[in-house]
């Protein structure tokens, strides 16, 4: 009963079946490469005048409002400027002002520079940098606002020239206006920009906030010093091998942030150079400090007991691959304000004996993280317990998914740890602002948990309070060494380190002059060939 | 066939609708705060509180619940939190890279997998079938992040010819494509094999080849055109399958496609973007089904849709 | 009549070779080789994994820092070590042995609910059956991995766990083939018999239709098994594994997909194991399969 295709005869066949099946298909194609033909050229390998950038984090936009991340403050930059910058050395420098000073305690004067303007042509002016203030303010969840203080207030003096107030003291307010970009105020809004004008050397030809891909080319209406470079290819690569294996093959010139090994596979390749510079975050596994008196770990010579456990030598060395420095101070020693307060050492011996005589050889460890909190996170955290089992201490790891419950742990609501592996930024260049997040923890804070891992130390807090807001630079200097040092006393770490700033850039990208707060300046980079 | 169609519409309808209230239920259980991930980790538990509010997460489940219903009939899928973009239009920012490397990696299944079918069928049971069939199933056997890598290390690394990720120019295809195919390969051409062996031995080709019907025709005309039902089924199923399955292909290749884009949204909590990553992927891959089985009367002229059951 | 004593000896004109040539000793010959093949490709990986714990092994978790990332073959190291200087075999190993538990209990969990529901909706019809087909179908078109890391992510990512959610992930297949035997064997005549003694009808489908049908079911175990390793090494791929140090055959890979560069034996030769096994599994799935259609064949 079967009939075959030859028995049916034609006219009984629908006439239209294969053209339908056929012109189904191919709009089916259609349709699905369709928008990818605005997106994919047919060349890969970057051009002569195309520089590429490899990002591992996405960068789902040029403003700064919701995301900031290190790597993204050099996109940022180059497209939306700010007042000033901080520069080498972690000087301040101007960029849209030409004046920024100090006139009162409360009061800065600053003037914006002649003939600055976005790529459109027109000019940046005052209100501008006035709305832009109110914008940011408006935002909630901004990075940006938790670095200040307070927000100044505008006071327009003349068509260039304003005063920025505060209510109190802000002696760093020039560090951190740093921070935010100016854009034309009609266009400017209190939530993340996704397109919009910007006075910066180059400006965004194609974006796909989505993927993170952006083009940039160069400003031709830039107010300041021609870039040498025509076009920017940011690309959002999320593997770090895949990073590597790009960069090796020249299909990225630079890849930023790099994991120490990466850094590693990458040093000595022909036709790669890999940079580094001292880094501003300090990576800690810093003790739960709402423990009930008593208990050990609540004792800061047991803590400290329990340092000499860990072979930090041998974690920079081996693990770490040699890209980080043992923390010798409390906080990072590039930040601006920094003291050494002294070091970890290792000598188990030393560790089984304290615990013993202090009555805590029966102590056991649960060190907690999130995966990613800082480079070579798990290899660090299994070397660590490996390390405490050496002295008898029994110890646990409980890793956390990106996006779970970490912080509900780390305000103490989630569950009972003793070590927590944390990373804090130094996003201002500045060790106060990193001491007083950190360590600036009061009794009222802490009733809405909101303390760094429940570190509350009343004088600690009052010293760095009266640090904040001292104008005269060098009597600040002197009340943080001596907060530093109390800090460094109460031995809140088991061990912290500062990763290195590591980028890595095909040798025909020149004059790529890495910043310690993780940024160059797009502007000043050169191509060869 | 208009009767069918509304009913199979009303059916994919009601599973899209049950997927996404499984996914709104199960991401809002989960444990972890959209507000923790997407505030800066120096923010204070007011900040969160605020950030919460701001995206209503502090309503009850239901209230939340009916918002989604209501806005999911307007066309409003939210904004993507981590994204500060409506999260439909990210997903579709995503989405042609996804069904690119799923069209490719299908068609390349399709124009090995087809004749490697036939050539095993007409060879059933050789050696040389045996080697072949061996060979498919190692392809199939090997978990398909370890091959991807493998390949990545081999046209990379060791011969650096093809990019290592992303999407940039069109040879970036190849290795994901590869990945996806070496893994269907085996599926494909065992189902092809299968149905040549059975159709070969029926009646009607043995009597077209007493009729002198020379055996290329046979092969490819009468046999591979009475095994197009089974073979389009099993291609649009994969394709649905494939939708979905590519995440970890495109993780380890950095393809910017809905895959990765579900992980990441996955460790953000960025709810919006979750379920509009479902609704999008859930309604595509049954509107494929759909597609396949209307295009059965078209490839067979004896089933007419909604009269077998 | 010369010729008749010959003949008796050769009664008829197959000789030996068109006996080996025949399409049925051809079948049964590549499902012995597909056996075979298989069986050693499993027993390669099961034995080591299973006496992991009385072979002369470093410990999984002993690290030497100042030994990482050794080559194959070292001193002390047959696969060398990986980036905390632990032995790669011995990782492996126990490795294999977390992901080889999840699996098979992975699939002894989806044959028991597969079977119960396939079995209900091919037996009763109706809307168990509606119910039933319409999960199976919801199934495919769901992002499967999303949903499985989502669920991972609510219970925490215990070994326990992540069986279950393999466990879900696998149903189908068995529930689909259960329910399209038992819509066969629900009308031949003992069932009939059955009810007319007056057995009520999850009687006659306990005592009598799932009996007959678990055996054909049961042949799909071996494929899902397969299945079951890759899908956990996957999830232990994108970080849904349990937790450290617990090593697992996907979070040794991308752990060192991080040095694919430098040490290429981090990735490989786990990645080797896996399909050595899964090719192994599958390969004797397969040739049970083609036996028992070949012996199906003959009988009828």
């Amino acid at each position: 009963m079967t009939p075959s295709p030859q028995s049916a005869s034609p006219e009984h066949e629908p006439p239209s079946r294969r053209t339908l099946l056929r012109w189904g298909a191919l709009g089916g194609a259609g349709l699905a490469l369709g928008p990818l033909s605005a997106c994919a050229g047919p060349t890969g390998a970057p051009g002569p005048g195309t520089l590429t950038l490899g990002l591992n984090r996405s960068l789902v936009s040029l403003d700064n409002k919701l995301n900031q991340f290190d790597a993204a403050i050099t996109v940022q930059r180059a497209v939306r400027q700010a007042l000033t910058r901080i520069g080498p050395r972690m000087k301040v420098q101007h960029v849209l002002a030409d004046r920024f000073e100090m006139t009162e305690p409360t009061a800065w004067t600053v003037r914006l520079r002649e003939g600055v303007r976005y790529s459109d042509g027109s000019p940046v002016t005052v209100e501008d940098v006035a709305t832009a203030l109110r914008m940011y303010a408006k935002v909630n969840g901004s990075f940006i606002l938790g670095l200040f203080p307070e927000l100044p207030t505008v006071e327009p003096t003349g068509e260039r020239t304003f005063r920025l107030r505060t209510e109190r003291p802000v002696p760093v307010l020039d560090r951190l206006m740093a921070n935010i970009h100016i854009t034309p105020a009609a266009a400017n809004r209190p939530e993340e920009l996704q397109s919009g004008l910007g006075s910066g050397p180059y400006r965004v030809v194609k974006a796909n906030g989505g993927a993170g891909e952006y083009t940039l080319a160069r400003n031709t209406r830039y107010w300041g010093p021609r870039p040498h470079v025509d076009t920017v290819r940011v690309r959002f690569v999320p593997e770090e091998a895949s990073r590597v294996i790009a960069l090796r093959s020249g299909e990225l010139d630079v890849v930023d942030t790099l994991t120490p090994d990466s850094a590693e596979q990458l040093t000595g390749l022909p036709g790669v150079t890999v940079q580094e510079t001292s880094g501003v975050r300090i990576c800690q596994l810093f003790f739960n400090f709402r423990k009930p008196k008593g208990h050990p770990l609540a004792d800061p010579r047991v803590r400290r007991a329990l340092t000499y456990a860990i072979d930090g030598e041998s974690l920079i060395r081996d693990v770490l691959t040699d890209s980080a420095d043992p923390a010798e101070g409390v906080v990072p020693l590039a930040l601006e304000g920094a003291v050494r307060t002294g070091s970890y050492t290792y000598d188990p011996a030393k560790a089984k004996s304290l615990l013993k005589s202090l009555g805590a050889d029966d102590v056991r460890i649960k060190i907690i993280w999130e995966s990613g909190e800082f480079a070579a996170d798990t290899s660090v955290m299994e070397a660590v317990v490996d390390m405490l089992q050496e002295i008898g201490v029994r110890a646990r790891l409980q890793q956390f998914q990106p996006g779970g419950d970490i912080l509900k742990w780390r305000q103490g609501r989630g569950g009972d740890w003793d070590v927590i592996g944390n990373g804090f930024p130094g996003t201002t260049g500045q060790a106060l602002t990193s001491l007083q997040g950190m360590y600036g923890g009061t009794a009222e804070k802490e009733r809405t948990r909101d303390t760094y891992m429940g570190f509350v130390v009343p004088h600690i807090e009052q010293q760095l309070s009266d640090a904040a807001v001292e104008v005269d630079a060098t009597e600040r200097n002197k009340k943080l060494v001596a907060v530093q040092h109390t800090i460094w006393d109460t031995w809140p770490c088991l061990w912290a380190f500062a990763p290195k700033t590591l980028l890595a850039r095909r040798d025909r990208v020149r004059d790529l002059d890495l910043l310690t707060l993780n940024s160059y300046d797009l502007s000043a980079v050169r191509l060869e060939g | 066939m208009p009767t069918y169609l509304a009913r199979r519409l009303g059916q994919s309808l009601l599973t899209v609708f049950l997927t996404l209230t499984t996914v709104f239920l199960l991401v809002r259980l989960a444990p972890g705060d959209p507000a923790a991930a997407y505030a800066p980790p120096s923010a204070s538990s007011a900040d969160l509180a605020r950030i919460r509010a701001e995206f209503g997460l502090d309503d009850p489940l239901f209230t939340q619940y009916g918002i989604f219903l209501r806005d999911l009939f307007t066309g409003n899928l939210g904004t993507s939190y981590s994204f500060h973009a409506p999260a439909f239009d990210v997903v579709m920012d995503r989405m042609p890279y996804t069904v690119t490397l799923a069209v490719a990696a299908l068609a390349v299944t399709t124009l090995v997998a087809v004749p490697l079918g036939v050539w095993m069928a007409r060879r059933a049971d050789t050696k040389r079938e045996l080697g072949a069939n061996v060979m498919t199933i190692a392809g199939q056997s090997m978990p398909d992040f370890w091959t991807g890598v493998m390949l990545l290390t081999v046209f990379a690394v060791l011969f650096p010819v093809l990019p290592a990720s992303g999407f940039t120019t069109w040879s970036g295809l190849v290795l994901p494509t590869l990945t996806v195919a070496v893994l269907q390969l085996a599926l494909v051409s065992r189902l092809v094999r299968r149905e040549m062996v059975s159709a070969l031995t029926s009646p009607y080709v043995t009597v077209a080849r007493s009729r002198g019907v020379s055996e290329h025709a046979l092969t490819w005309r009468y046999a591979l055109g009475n095994s197009a039902v089974p073979l389009v089924t099993a291609l649009g199923t994969r394709f649905a399958a494939l939708l979905n399955g590519v995440v970890v292909v495109e993780v380890v290749f950095g393809w910017p496609g809905v895959g990765s884009l579900v992980v990441r949204a996955l460790e953000t909590r960025d709810y919006p973007l979750i379920q509009a990553t479902v609704l999008v992927t859930a309604t595509l891959a049954i509107l494929v089904q759909l597609l396949v089985d209307l295009a059965y009367p078209l490839l067979d002229p004896r089933v007419r849709l909604g009269k077998a059951a | 009549m010369s010729s008749t004593a010959i003949e008796t000896e050769r009664p008829s004109a197959v000789t030996p070779r068109d006996l080996a040539r025949a399409t049925a000793t051809r079948t049964r010959r590549s499902a012995q080789v597909k056996l075979w093949a298989g069986a050693v490709c499993t027993a390669l990986v099961v034995v080591p994994v299973a006496l992991a714990n009385v072979l002369p092994l470093p410990g999984a978790n002993a690290q030497d820092l100042s030994r990482r990332r050794l080559p194959p073959l070292s001193e002390g190291h047959l696969l060398g070590t990986d980036q905390l200087g632990r032995d790669l075999l011995s990782r492996i190993l126990h490795g294999g042995q977390v992901s080889l538990t999840v699996g098979v209990l992975a699939v002894l969990v989806s044959g028991l609910i597969g079977i119960a529901a396939g079995a209900a909706a091919g037996f009763f019809g109706g809307w168990i059956d509606a119910l039933v087909s319409r999960f199976l179908e919801a199934q495919l078109a769901l992002p499967l991995l999303m949903m499985l890391l989502l669920v991972v992510a609510l219970f925490g990512p215990s070994v326990t766990v992540i069986t279950c959610v393999i466990a879900v992930a696998q149903w189908p297949e068995v529930a689909r083939l259960t329910r399209s035997l038992v819509l066969v064997e629900r009308e031949k005549p003992y069932v009939a018999a059955a009810r007319v003694l007056g057995l009520r009808a999850w009687q006659v489908l306990l005592r009598h239709v799932i009996p007959n049908v678990v055996r054909p079911a049961s042949l799909v175990v071996l494929l899902l098994l397969a299945q079951a390793v890759l899908l956990e090494s996957a999830l232990s791929f994108l970080g849904a594994g349990p937790q450290r140090p617990f090593a697992t055959w996907g979070r040794i890979i991308s752990d060192g997909q991080a040095y694919i560069t430098t040490s290429w034996w981090l990735v490989t030769l786990p990645g080797l194991v896996i399909a050595l096994l899964v090719v192994g599994v599958n390969l004797l799935g397969d040739g049970l399969r083609d036996r028992t259609r070949r012996r199906k064949g003959a009988g009828a």
